[in-house]
């Protein structure tokens, strides 16, 4: 008998052999694309991650910038926080890789939006850490030209409340430039997930 | 609108189901990678259907598309998923009719398909599924001298591999 026969007997024998996939598991998996909003935001805090961090590094390696630190009692300062940040947001990235692997293997509708949940949580917390870091630093960093910054401090002396006030702004200015910037790389890809996580939800009920 | 056709989908694919199956079983050799390639196919066939406009039959359509899907992914991964071996227990065999020296045989076959090359493969396919070379050319988009040509091949290297 031709080889091919002898295969064909057994392929047709087999041939309802699949263990069946419901309707429920195809609504699923034509709603994985999930996982490719959740890599770009892995993706974009990578390469935020990298372009962000390096400026801070080179603060740092410029003597300048770095005396000016030294002059404004700030040096210390930064340079912790730069250590600090630098480790959460790598646990930051971590977590959001170990959500783009459970959206990946993830095989059940719930499962699926839980993960979606839990993504967009993280996200948000990322966002607010980020800002208010932001505000901290801008903050302190702002008070110390103030108090330290040969031209500016007899000028603060005199018209305290005016230097607070302008100060105070413009940290504003910067966690809504901040806030904004944050909105548009992670807040398209959010809405896109609770786009999808709503389309899921018809499908379980 | 768009929910109703994406109902519409899933009804026939969940119908149809089996012919992605049967193409997974040919090009994938492990539970794993059957569930990959089954959602992969999937996926495709759901970017496609809005080009499905149903003058061909859902099925025709469902070859195509799912074969297509299984060559190029079986490309990108050449390297990863080439092997031979033939997991034993993802083929399903009932103890009556169970024929050691056919069962051999059939080990054999299998793994020599798996030695095939991704459109050799998509050939064997559509022959296991009694598809006539017209239909055969008309899937794979090759003409049908062509496919007759590269069957014979086929036969003459399976015949190779179980008889070196």
């Amino acid at each position: 008998m031709d080889e091919l026969e002898i295969l064909k007997k057994d392929w047709k024998k087999n041939e309802n052999a699949f263990d069946q996939v419901t309707e429920k598991e195809i609504y699923g998996m034509l709603h994985k694309r999930s996982s490719s909003i959740v890599k770009w935001i892995l993706i974009i805090s990578i390469l935020e991650f990298l372009f962000l961090r390096l400026l801070d590094l080179s603060i740092f390696l410029d003597d300048e910038y770095s005396n000016r630190m030294k002059e404004h009692h700030i040096y210390d300062f930064e340079k912790f926080v730069t250590i600090f940040n630098f480790v959460v947001l790598l646990v930051f990235i971590y977590y959001f890789y170990r959500n783009l692997k459970a959206i990946n293997s993830s095989s059940s509708v719930k499962k699926l939006m839980q993960d979606i949940i839990n993504t967009r949580k993280i996200v948000k917390y990322y966002v607010w850490y980020n800002l208010v870091l932001v505000g901290i630093t801008s903050a302190i960093v702002i008070y110390s030209q103030f108090m330290y910054d040969k031209n500016i401090n007899h000028l603060y002396d005199k018209y305290q409340l005016f230097f607070i006030l302008g100060g105070f702004f413009f940290v504003i200015i910067i966690l809504l430039l901040f806030w904004l910037f944050y909105r548009l790389l992670y807040g398209i890809l959010l809405r896109r997930l609770q786009k999808n996580y709503n389309e899921l939800q018809k499908i379980d009920f | 609108m768009k929910s109703e056709s994406e109902a519409l989908f899933v009804k026939q694919l969940k119908e149809n189901q089996n012919i992605i199956h049967k193409i997974c079983r040919l090009y994938t050799t492990d539970a794993d990678a059957h569930k990959d390639l089954f959602q992969e196919i999937t996926i495709q066939l759901w970017k496609a259907f809005p080009n499905f406009r149903g003058d061909s039959k859902f099925t025709t359509w469902a070859y195509r598309v799912g074969l297509n899907t299984a060559i190029t992914l079986y490309r990108k991964k050449k390297r990863t998923i080439d092997t031979i071996e033939f997991d034993s227990t993802f083929h399903k065999v009932t103890q009556d009719d169970y024929n050691f020296e056919e069962e051999e045989k059939l080990k054999l076959l299998y793994s020599a398909i798996s030695e095939l090359n991704d459109i050799e493969k998509a050939l064997v396919f559509l022959y296991l599924e009694d598809k006539d070379y017209t239909e055969i050319s008309e899937t794979l988009g090759i003409s049908e001298v062509n496919a007759r040509v590269k069957m014979n091949r086929v036969k003459g290297k399976l015949k190779k591999i179980l008889n070196p």
